[in-house]
């Protein structure tokens, strides 16, 4: 039986993006950036996307006079996240 | 020179195509597997960014604590016996670190760009750390305030006395366990042994303290004893701390 893979997580950078989420309470752009090796452009479009689909919540704040732009995952972003395992196991075991 | 613009412009819009084109097969190739092997290594990455900063945070806490404990000891040697008492307001030194504290833990957050789970629920070990010492603290004082106003009405000096200083004995080996529980599970949680090895001393010199408590001359031994656990559980932690920092691929 094959489930079918959120189309909004299918996707190598936005995966990428929240499987670092996912182990952390909360991430800066900067950090996620240099993890995924994303251009900041590509990494701030898929951001917004996972953001309009209620997974993770960005924050925007100053530290000092930097810009800060912090992520963090939201509960509908985990079940979602979890959702995505559990059919990716559908299709990795025999049978 | 025009002809060459051309070609440059008709060049550059190749790669971004190639680019482009590269990008979502790139999207379109990804299997499940690929996708399973990212998750894991992408995990693994904000699992390993741990503990970054702490090092200066440990060492003026640890320095501060075991130069106050030195102090109160020689002051209590040769202070006589009746005013010996008096080195124990050097300990309100410790209020000008807050702000000093304050700023650390400023700083580490802002060249910090990621907090993992453990990093938010140690933290919050730490703050009950520091209300448990304040309730020890503020309750003994508050206890001396009442017991040093009341006048014994009977001849039992002695044991007025007795009560009025005993529970200040007790603050030591108290805060000791506090530290060593603090300092025990920060270490196993970040998988840091000499935290652990910290915490370990801090609950002997505890122990150790608490089966000396009736020995005469106990003062300056019990803050000979609390400079030797802040320099195990928190000095020599810093320092290693700083030296894992360095060593670590930089956190960039």
């Amino acid at each position: 039986m094959f489930l079918e893979l959120d189309p909004l997580l299918h996707s190598q950078l936005r995966l990428a993006v929240m499987s670092l989420l996912i182990g952390a309470a909360e991430a800066d752009f900067v950090f996620l950036r240099e993890k995924t090796g994303a251009t900041a452009g590509n990494l701030s479009v898929q951001i917004e996307k996972l953001r309009e689909a209620g997974y993770i919540e960005v924050v925007k704040s100053f530290k000092g006079k930097m810009p800060r732009t912090t992520c963090r995952i939201t509960p509908a972003g985990i079940s979602a996240f979890e959702k995505y395992v559990a059919a990716l196991k559908g299709y990795i075991s025999p049978g | 020179m025009e002809k060459n613009n051309k070609n440059l412009v008709y060049i550059i819009n190749l790669f971004i195509f190639a680019k482009y084109l590269n990008q979502t097969t790139m999207e379109n190739q990804f299997t499940e597997k690929q996708s399973l092997e990212l998750i894991g290594q992408m995990i693994s990455v904000a699992r390993n960014n741990l503990q970054k900063g702490m090092g200066p945070i440990f060492l003026l806490w640890g320095y501060l604590v075991a130069g106050i404990s030195l102090a109160t000891v020689v002051l209590i040697t040769l202070l006589p016996a009746e005013t010996a008492h008096n080195a124990y307001y050097l300990w309100f030194l410790m209020i000008f670190s807050f702000p000093l504290h304050v700023w650390l833990v400023r700083k580490r957050e802002t060249e910090r760009r990621v907090t993992t789970y453990i990093e938010k629920v140690m933290n919050w070990v730490w703050i009950g750390f520091i209300i448990a010492i304040l309730v020890v603290v503020l309750g003994l004082i508050v206890d001396m305030i009442i017991v040093v106003n009341v006048t014994p009405d009977h001849p039992l000096d002695r044991a007025h006395e007795f009560i009025r200083w005993f529970p200040w004995l007790l603050l030591t080996p108290i805060l000791l366990c506090l530290y060593g529980f603090a300092l025990f599970v920060s270490g196993k949680a970040y998988e840091f042994k000499p935290l652990v090895t910290g915490g370990i001393v801090c609950f002997a010199a505890s122990f150790f303290l608490l089966l000396t408590l009736h020995k005469t001359g106990v003062m300056g031994f019990q803050q000979l004893v609390l400079c030797i656990s802040a320099v195990a559980g928190f000095v020599i932690p810093g320092h290693l701390l700083n030296r894992k920092d360095r060593r670590d691929v930089p956190r960039t």
